[in-house]
């Protein structure tokens, strides 16, 4: 490779050849690092702080522009909205009035079968930011990071429903994938009868499939999935999705089964991050589950 | 072709800051999939334009700034730019001699290879991308690649 040593007008390149394979080692090393041995962590959340300013500069012109738009509202919407939460409120509060009483019941219940599971979440909200990452993939920044005390595999819902986990985490934000992404998997439960099985992410926001259902499982268009709280990394019992179609074709043995999310996967701006209390028997929550295709 | 020197760096910082900046502006997810990678375009402009300024050591950092920015494996996007820009600095004398379509093409060749890169590492890092959207890239890239010249050629022959 000497050819590599170029003599010309605009002066030579020495040693592109080294300076290359210095450089593509120092990437590979950093790539199996990175992958191998969570040690990348911390020098990770220092660099990200270098391209942090970035991120707010482009992500500030959008919300100062909205704050913009909030402040001239007319006292006439905000008339219309004070009306519209506080009938929200109503019914929200006719709903809680068992709330108590069922909770109650619910912890005696549980500890006639000695389960402790899933009672009692810690959660904060953060904001999701107006960063495009990747365009393939489907992935929010949310301002929430490490100094929040995020970690990786962490559960995040939206209000309506489960919306994803958190796959990356920096100093001031974090990297979430939504549930929908085609390599995220969840494992969920259809609540009128306890059938567990795991729900995929298909790339697209508004749809998850149910890959491993047997082709006479008992699925109904209208069942609620939740999560079952199985593997650790989501707390139980939190809306994923409503089954929209099931597709029973007699030549294969598994059922193509769709569903909507429940969460506003390309709607929602505030995201709830969760904590799960769990026994000390329970193993740590487990890393983003991804499946291979 | 060889000036002040010190001139020469800050349109080469100026312009890989702007590219890293449209790219992570939010645009309709249609947009989104065609949105060209400026960055990895200024880079391989500077590396047949100014090699030793612009050349590998760019070429590295612009690809760990889209790592971070993009929230993947550290080292992956500096990996397939590193390489990528050390192909085209071998190749820059033949790429300046080059008519604007050869040039284009050579950078879709380019750019394919730039890709593939990426998807290998992606695989092997347990992330695999199934979209067909990701080969569509160095078709855009290429048809960037004029309008890219013609903007930083005015920008450092000033």
């Amino acid at each position: 490779m000497v050819a590599f040593r170029n003599h010309d007008a605009s002066g030579r390149v020495s040693g592109l050849l080294l300076r290359s394979v210095l450089f593509t080692l120092l990437a590979l090393g950093l790539i199996v690092v990175d992958k191998r041995y969570d040690q990348l962590g911390r020098i990770r959340r220092t660099l990200s702080i270098v391209v942090y300013p970035l991120e707010l500069a482009v992500t500030s012109p959008f919300e100062g522009w909205s704050w913009l738009r909030k402040s001239v509202t007319t006292r006439d919407t905000l008339r219309a909205d004070n009306r519209r939460l506080e009938q929200r409120l109503r019914d929200a509060d006719f709903r809680l009035q068992r709330y108590a009483a069922l909770q109650a019941e619910n912890a005696r219940l549980r500890a006639l079968r000695n389960s402790t599971i899933g009672v009692g979440a810690k959660f904060i909200v953060g904001d999701i930011m107006d960063v495009e990452l990747d365009a393939l993939r489907e992935r929010v920044l949310v301002d929430r990071g490490a100094r929040d005390g995020v970690f990786v595999g962490q559960a995040v819902l939206d209000a309506h429903g489960v919306f994803g986990q958190v796959v990356q985490v920096d100093q001031r934000t974090c990297d979430v994938m939504l549930i929908s992404d085609a390599t995220a998997a969840i494992p969920v439960m259809i609540n009128r009868n306890g059938l567990r099985t795991i729900a995929v992410g298909t790339g697209d926001p508004g749809q998850l499939k149910l890959p491993y259902l047997p082709i006479n499982a008992d699925v109904l268009k209208g069942d609620l999935l939740v999560t079952s709280g199985l593997g650790g990394g989501f707390p139980e019992g939190y809306p994923v999705g409503t089954i929209v179609g099931v597709n029973r074709d007699p030549v294969q043995s598994l059922a193509d089964v769709d569903v909507r999310p429940a969460a506003a996967l390309n709607r929602s701006r505030e995201l709830l991050f969760v904590w799960v209390r769990r026994p000390a028997s329970l193993p740590p929550p487990a890393k983003p589950v991804v499946v291979r295709q | 072709m060889m000036r002040s020197r010190p001139v020469r760096r800050t349109p080469i910082a100026l312009s890989a800051l702007a590219a890293l900046t449209i790219a992570i502006v939010p645009l309709p997810s249609v947009l989104d999939v065609l949105r060209p990678d400026f960055l990895v375009l200024v880079v391989l402009y500077w590396s047949i334009e100014a090699p030793r300024i612009g050349g590998l050591t760019l070429a590295f950092t612009a690809g760990l700034a889209l790592d971070l920015l993009n929230g993947v494996v550290l080292g992956e996007h500096a990996l397939a730019l590193t390489l990528t820009a050390a192909w085209t600095t071998h190749l820059r004398l033949r790429l300046r001699v080059f008519s604007m379509l050869q040039q284009s093409l050579t950078i879709f060749a380019l750019l394919t290879g730039y890709q593939f890169i990426l998807f290998w590492v992606d695989g092997a890092t347990g992330y695999p991308l199934t979209s067909m959207a990701r080969w569509l890239a160095p078709v855009i890239d290429a048809l960037v690649w004029p309008l890219m010249v013609g903007t930083l050629s005015r920008l450092h022959e000033r």
